[in-house]
């Protein structure tokens, strides 16, 4: 068993790890500030999936990751807008609609990609990485941390952004009241569908980004529900990190370790049930709700539609 | 009088075999319900091509409703029972609650896959395939091409179908050379359209020494190709794969070794068959490479002289003189795997 554990080994597993865990803290911090301005967004795998098509798209035609990403993100956009006419505007039922959206762009998606890539199944180049000098030499850890895509760092700096823009601007304030207290925010003079509108679109932009991660680079390729889920993770990464952008990074790279864990026990041979072995990610996920969760509040308006001057 | 009796038997003859022709003539419309869509080169692509060749014989209507995902079918099962559907081909692990159930409420008959202990009568049927044979083939194979003697075992779940020719590619393999290392992992419980899963955890076996991969998904498939063709093997050369069911040689950049293809329009057509005959739902179906609905892909990644040896293997599992029992239990196939530790 020792002789596998070699530093190519623990390498790639690391490296795994981290590729798994980027999609769901960008699903993580955009529902964050959807939550935050009282939008519970069910929908945001119908925005992951459509983001990692029209990810996968534009950067098929373009060749380029980047623009892919762009592409990625206006996917995630466009799901995001119909969010906003029907549950922010219109005050219908959030969980009704994201059931919907979830469901209707994953048939969508399906359909697309059925006309268009189903008989040829095209694949991206490998992603060019982007070395942190001297970092990036260190073993094992090195080329698993430190030799990422460009865009792995951003995101990165995302959860600092995103925590300074939480405690130290206006709009943060902001979004805080839109959730907690909205009748509060208008009576100060802020429009409450503004700033909810801001939040649900930044959530859209930050899912179809991370689908785009997970079809360009995760995969390399896009096929039929390709999220398998990762937008559900997000919900709860960002229900568990009670408003703190720099836990969601910790519960998504948790995640992504105990992927990488699974693959490490099953390629050591370790004889127990696969199904065990496959619980673990979630497990620990459990375990983080039971251990931090109790002492979560979620923003008091959150789910529920604001109507100006009711009571 | 005894011409009278004969008068009778003569009439509950002809309107018995005018009966059985009527039974035979009910079989007007089968549908098939498969989670992903019918082109994945695999198993749902397998699945809807076999339906169609087997209504196109059969001389009945086919009513395909695929890309249904892993969800709840029952609403699907109920229209199409609507529909007019005489036979539901249910073409995926995850119908076999729903479908018999449905069968149970319409009456229809349904034939779901890795459930053999819910056969019924006239209702419901079992098609519990097992491509074993061939598997233990591409084990052979996989066994004489592997330069760094580790191979690699990558499945997105553990369905019997799965496990039995993960066990018979290990078979192979151990038969061919016992020294060779085979890793063995799952993508996830159900992971079967999860392809960055499946490139995640390619990656980390060939990372373990694998240069040869032998791949089971349906769209996590395309995930497992994707990482052998851009990662290289611990000696920097390419890492070959191995599919199954499908042949992916159209969309292939160079790497895909081989494919245990599947054939399962004989297995349709024996349905269709046995529900004129009112059989439906007696017996177990099955493939093998006898009859060549199970056989090895070859491509041009195959040394010539390797293929002829496999061959030759294959000739003796046609005359009875290799035998390969399937394996289809979970603990039982991680067993036969080197890196297990009791």
């Amino acid at each position: 068993m020792s002789d596998l554990f070699t530093t190519v080994f623990l390498g790639a597993l690391f490296f795994g790890a981290v590729t798994a865990a980027v999609p769901l803290l960008l699903a993580g911090l955009g529902e964050q500030m959807s939550e935050k301005a009282g939008v519970l967004n069910i929908g945001i795998e119908g925005m992951m999936i459509f983001g990692a098509y029209t990810g996968f798209l534009g950067a098929y035609l373009s060749e380029s990751l980047w623009l892919g990403f762009a592409t990625g993100m206006l996917g995630g956009i466009f799901v995001a807008l119909i969010m906003v006419v029907l549950c922010v505007r219109y005050g219908l039922n959030q969980i009704v609609i994201g059931i919907g959206l979830t469901l209707g762009f994953e048939g969508l998606t399906a359909l697309l990609h059925h006309f268009q890539f189903s008989r040829t199944y095209p694949r991206l180049p490998a992603a060019e990485p982007f070395p942190i000098p001297i970092l990036a030499d260190i073993p094992v850890l090195g080329p698993a941390l430190f030799r990422h895509h460009l865009i792995v760092y951003l995101a990165l700096v995302l959860v600092i952004v995103m925590s300074l823009l939480y405690r130290r601007t206006q709009l943060g304030l902001n979004l805080q009241a839109a959730g907690d207290k909205p009748a509060a925010l208008d009576v100060a003079g802020v429009d409450v569908f503004r700033t909810r509108t801001i939040a649900v679109v930044f959530t859209g932009a930050m899912a179809g980004l991370g689908g785009a991660y997970l079809a360009n680079i995760g995969a390399g390729l896009f096929v039929p529900f390709i999220t398998n889920g990762a937008g559900f993770l997000g919900i709860v990464l960002a229900m568990l990190a009670r408003g703190r952008p720099l836990w969601v990074l910790l519960g998504a790279m948790l995640f992504g370790i105990c992927l990488g864990l699974t693959t490490a026990l099953q390629v050591a041979g370790i004889n127990i049930p696969t199904d065990v072995i496959q619980m673990i990610p979630f497990l620990a996920v459990m375990a983080m709700l039971v251990a931090f969760g109790r002492r979560s509040s979620l923003p008091a308006a959150l789910g529920l539609p604001y109507e100006r001057g009711a009571r | 009088m005894k011409k009278l009796i004969m008068t009778t038997v003569s009439a509950l003859a002809v309107l018995g075999m005018s009966y059985s022709a009527t039974l035979a003539a009910d079989v007007e419309a089968i549908a098939i319900l498969t989670p992903e869509e019918g082109t994945d080169y695999g198993w749902n692509q397998q699945g809807v091509d076999a339906a169609r060749a087997a209504a196109e014989k059969a001389g009945v209507e086919l009513i395909v409703a695929q890309g249904l995902g892993y969800g709840d079918v029952r609403p699907t099962l109920r229209e199409l029972a609507e529909e007019g559907a005489d036979l539901m081909i249910a073409h995926a692990s995850g119908y076999n609650t729903s479908a018999p159930e449905i069968a149970e409420e319409t009456g229809v008959a349904v034939a779901i896959v890795d459930t053999p202990e819910a056969l019924k009568q006239g209702l419901i049927a079992d098609y519990t395939l097992s491509g074993h044979e061939g598997a233990y083939l591409a084990g052979v194979l996989a066994a004489k091409t592997t330069r760094s003697k580790t191979v690699g075992v990558v499945v997105s779940g553990e369905p019997p179908s799965w496990n039995s020719q993960s066990a018979g590619f290990a078979q192979g393999v151990k038969a061919t050379d016992p020294d060779i290392k085979v890793i063995y992992a799952v993508i996830g419980p159900a992971a079967y359209s999860d392809a960055a899963g499946g490139k995640r955890v390619t990656e980390s076996v060939i990372a373990a020494g694998a240069d040869v991969i032998f791949g089971q998904g349906n769209g996590s498939s395309f995930g497992m190709l994707q990482a052998v063709e851009t990662t290289k093997a611990a000696d920097g050369e390419k890492v070959m794969f191995i599919d199954v069911i499908g042949d992916k040689s159209s969309i292939d950049k160079g790497y895909l070794l081989s494919s245990v293809i599947w054939d399962i329009e004989p297995v349709y057509s024996a349905m269709i068959q046995d529900l004129k005959d009112d059989t439906f739902g007696t017996k177990s179906y099955a493939i093998g490479i006898k009859d060549d609905s199970v056989r090895l892909l070859k491509t041009p990644q195959v040394d010539e002289a390797v293929w002829e040896e496999v061959q030759a293997v294959r000739e003796k599992m046609v005359s009875g003189e290799l035998s390969i029992d399937p394996v289809f239990d979970a603990a039982e196939v991680r067993k036969l795997m080197s890196e297990v530790e009791e």
